[in-house]
């Protein structure tokens, strides 16, 4: 198990260390510049990190090894493909998390009781991993039997643009304030967009639970999926 | 050791969606054996080996390996079990004693003097990223890693694919020389025949999906011959039984038979004298995989036996 997690952690510990780079230097950088708001600059790199982290983690850790052939390599060691695939989907969630805790402790010490209080911006952080990885489950399921790295980029775009339009509504407009008024309870952008009047409560709870199961849900169909060939479809 | 084959599978079937790959495959490998699993490209070779290791499930039929299922123990077979696949891709960004670290544990049986004795006989640094090793040392690398925790089996897929014949040639007496040192059974694929010859004990000879002979390299030899009978004697050499091969050459016909002395004894009883003349692995498997019973020029280039 270790063994495991030495290798996805050396295949995937600079993208961990690019996402954190990115996150915490528009952070410092925009609440050092002070142009605008630090909620809204906060805000702005909380919307960035959703899109950057979740794609960032899920197109490399099952696509990447089937196009490169190493995949096969491993599943034919002798260990569970289900531990095989719950390392790397450990190592996605350290990748969803890590550069979000390490952003948050970077605003902190530099914003935190300034303009808003350190715990909203570790509510804000939170809320961003919540949506992060609850779209990392979704792009993990759906590009865990692609057979290239690339497509597995355009199908997470594709879940992106996809929870996006279901968010805003598309047929009224952008409109945070009836964000899914159908889909909440679903919808992974809920976290950053739904509960912006402080109404939390009932509704996170129930999302919140609604979600992880969906999470659930997704990871033990991947879990199923992955190990079986892709000529096995043919 | 064990009476019970290493390696039985029995009526196994495998489809992919409406493409047979395997249809009703029988195969026995004694404990011990070194067997060569022969076949042209895409003749189900790999299909079977990965049935093997709990990689495939097959259809239809049952595989058993070391007496165990490789569905229901997969981890368990693959612990006794060394596997090299064809064109193996490795972690390229691992280097040679990393790559070794990351295996090892996976292996209780892993054995580190051995791993590194393998190591400095297939002339591998350490110190090397694996994606700058040479095809040839890649090769060897996947070698040593099949076999450092001392399989009771070794299966190899077409292990010299892609590697130049000096390579070859090298691979296959490295291999050689660690049989010569252990009692393990080998069961290896491939369709380079002339590779197979001098260190198989038997063979299985795989085509479209189905075993067309199983027997010992010896056997083969003993019984498959080439009989260079008169042209005279063309209905007769079509009744042989075990006909393999026909072909016509002016006031000869030379015919491939499976079983040499049953054919002969026939011929006998009709009178026909016939010259029989010895054939390698490479000619035994041409005969079973794309011989003809039909005048060559009567028939397309590639048609096979029915």
């Amino acid at each position: 198990m270790r063994s495991l997690f030495w290798k996805e952690w050396h295949e995937q510990r600079w993208k961990l260390a690019f996402g954190a780079l990115i996150l915490v230097g528009f952070s410092v950088i925009g609440l050092r510049a002070r142009v605008i708001a630090d909620e809204t600059m906060l805000e702005a790199v909380c919307f960035l990190a959703v899109p950057l982290l979740s794609v960032l983690s899920s197109t490399g850790l099952v696509p990447a090894e089937r196009e490169e052939g190493t995949l096969q390599t491993l599943l034919a060691l002798p260990v569970r493909p289900s531990l095989i695939f719950a390392m790397k989907a450990v190592i996605g969630i350290l990748l969803c998390a890590v550069p979000l805790v390490v952003a948050a402790i970077a605003s902190m010490a530099i914003a935190g009781g300034r303009e808003i209080s350190a715990a909203s911006i570790i509510e804000l952080h939170l809320r961003t991993l919540a949506a992060t990885l609850a779209l990392f489950f979704w792009m993990l399921a759906l590009t865990v039997r692609l057979p290239t790295e690339t497509r597995a980029a355009l199908v997470t775009m594709g879940v992106l643009i996809m929870w996006m339009i279901v968010t805003v509504g598309l047929p009224q407009g952008w409109n945070p304030q009836m964000v899914s008024s159908r889909f909440w309870l679903v919808d992974p952008l809920v976290f950053l967009l739904g509960f912006r009047n402080g109404k939390w409560g009932v509704s996170l709870a129930l999302a919140a639970a609604l979600q992880a199961i969906i999470a659930l849900a997704l990871w033990l169909w991947a879990a199923w999926q992955f190990p079986r060939p892709l000529e096995a479809r043919s | 050791m064990s009476d019970a084959p290493t390696i039985e599978m029995s009526g196994v079937v495998k489809r992919f969606g409406n493409k047979p790959v395997l249809e009703g495959v029988n195969l026995s490998v004694p404990a011990g054996q070194t067997f060569a699993f022969l076949g042209r490209n895409g003749a189900g070779k790999t299909t079977a080996i990965r049935m093997l290791l709990g990689l495939l499930k097959p259809d239809a039929g049952t595989v058993r390996v070391l007496g165990l299922d490789p569905q229901k123990a997969p981890t368990e077979v693959r612990r006794r079990v060394g596997y090299l696949a064809e064109d193996q891709a490795m972690f390229g960004w691992m280097r040679v004693d990393q790559i070794m670290a990351f295996v090892k544990p996976f292996y209780p049986t892993w054995d580190d003097r051995w791993a590194t004795q393998l190591r400095e006989r297939f002339e591998l640094p350490l110190a090397t990223k694996v994606r700058h090793l040479s095809k040839g040392q890649g090769v060897r690398l996947g070698l040593l890693l099949a076999l450092a925790h001392r399989p009771e089996l070794v299966t190899l897929d077409d292990p010299t694919l892609g590697l130049d014949p000096i390579m070859r040639k090298e691979f296959l007496r490295d291999l050689v020389t660690y049989l010569q040192g252990q009692r393990v059974t080998v069961f290896f694929s491939s369709h380079l025949l002339y590779e197979i010859e001098p260190v198989a004990d038997a063979v299985a000879i795989l085509d479209r999906g189905r075993i067309v002979r199983q027997a010992t390299t010896d056997e083969l030899r003993a019984k498959v011959k080439r009989l260079i009978l008169p042209a005279q004697a063309e209905a007769t050499a079509r009744g042989l039984p075990g006909l393999l091969d026909f072909s016509h050459g002016g006031r000869q016909i030379a015919v491939v038979v499976e079983d040499a002395p049953a054919a002969t004894a026939v011929l006998r009883a009709e009178g026909v004298a016939a010259d029989e003349v010895d054939l390698n692995l490479d000619e035994i498997f041409e005969a079973y995989v794309i011989g003809r019973k039909e005048p060559a020029s009567a028939e397309p280039l590639l048609e096979r036996v029915a």
